[in-house]
């Protein structure tokens, strides 16, 4: 089984398990999966979560279209009258900030200057030590690390 | 459009989004703060900014997306202003859905199905985050990279991780 193909496959596990997956896509995941057990393991994990989804408040729903309502309508503005900046800034978080190529500018976490490159997320360790930062590196090195995941999967 | 019609005030347009959109809402907000109570007070208020914004949206991103975001980012910042009061506590106890099935039923029906949902919340944020986003809500990579503030590489990378990680936890 080529790693191209399960890549594609694994790509598509999720949406194939939701039912969310084109029919092109269907048959191509059906055609793979009886002869790949290393993607079928992971498809049957993803069905799995997709059998226990977190329950979500019945009447979460009510009581946030109650809150908004009553904001809108008392005339008092402390949420209506935020600008569109301050939430835009929200929105892209406190801190952080990226360059066109998507780089993130803001401060390295600590274990990330200390940690041996090329091996602290992939290492069991990563979970214990609060699993090193991955969103400053360059797409080349996230493609190297995903073909490295990819390869200890198959392993 | 709907969003339109939610800009010019339009009540049912808004009574809409929010029941469109505030199960993915909640799964961020208690992926992040890992309380249902205040996951519930993180919806509510992220909703509020949301649409007290909304004349600053522009259509970049889907309404979706934008609503993510503001969603993990009001989760951060409520943990932030609690000075993330209980962090190791709610680490011991682990994570506390609404509604949460006791041990006995869990063994009955979907153990395994149960197992791999408590496991999944002991993975990093971005990691459990992606994978939820990704599975839960059918996000794409891109819109999971928005939401959770990484690019798509990362959202990709922290996603097939979360994975891997969680098929070693359950084995």
């Amino acid at each position: 089984m080529s790693q191209t193909e399960c890549g594609t496959i694994r790509e598509y596990l999720p949406d194939f398990a939701a039912g969310r997956l084109g029919t092109d896509q269907v048959g191509a995941v059906e055609a793979h999966l009886p002869s790949c057990a290393e993607c079928r393991a992971e498809f049957e994990l993803i069905q799995m979560l997709l059998d226990a989804p977190p329950v979500v408040p019945e009447r979460l729903a009510d009581s946030v279209v109650s809150v908004v309502r009553t904001s809108r309508r008392s005339g008092r503005r402390p949420w209506w009258g935020i600008s569109a900046a301050a939430v835009a800034a929200i929105a892209l978080g406190i801190g952080v900030s990226t360059d066109r190529a998507g780089n993130v500018a803001g401060p390295v976490p600590e274990f990330a200057s200390e940690a041996d490159e090329g091996e602290a997320w992939l290492s069991d360790d990563g979970l214990l030590a609060g699993a090193p930062s991955i969103d400053g590196l360059s797409d080349e090195a996230l493609l190297e690390l995903l073909e490295e995941l990819s390869e200890e999967g198959a392993a | 459009m709907l969003i339109e019609r939610a800009r010019s005030g339009d009540d049912t347009a808004l009574d809409l989004l929010v029941r469109r959109h505030h199960a993915s809402a909640y799964r961020v907000a208690l992926s992040i703060t890992r309380r249902d109570d205040v996951a519930q007070d993180v919806v509510q208020d992220a909703f509020i900014k949301a649409f007290g914004a909304l004349g600053g949206f522009r259509g970049d991103a889907s309404f979706r997306t934008w609503m993510m975001t503001i969603t993990a980012n009001e989760a951060r910042a409520t943990l932030r202003k609690r000075g993330r009061w209980s962090e190791s506590a709610i680490d011991d106890v682990g994570p506390i859905a609404a509604d949460e099935p006791d041990p006995a039923e869990q063994a009955v029906s979907g153990h395994e199905s149960a197992r791999a949902r408590t496991l999944l919340e002991t993975l990093p944020e971005k990691q459990r985050l992606s994978v939820s986003l990704r599975i839960d809500d059918g996000l794409s990579f891109r819109e999971i990279g928005e939401a959770i503030g990484s690019s798509e590489g990362a959202a990709r990378v922290n996603y097939f991780h979360g994975i891997r990680r969680l098929r070693e936890l359950m084995e």
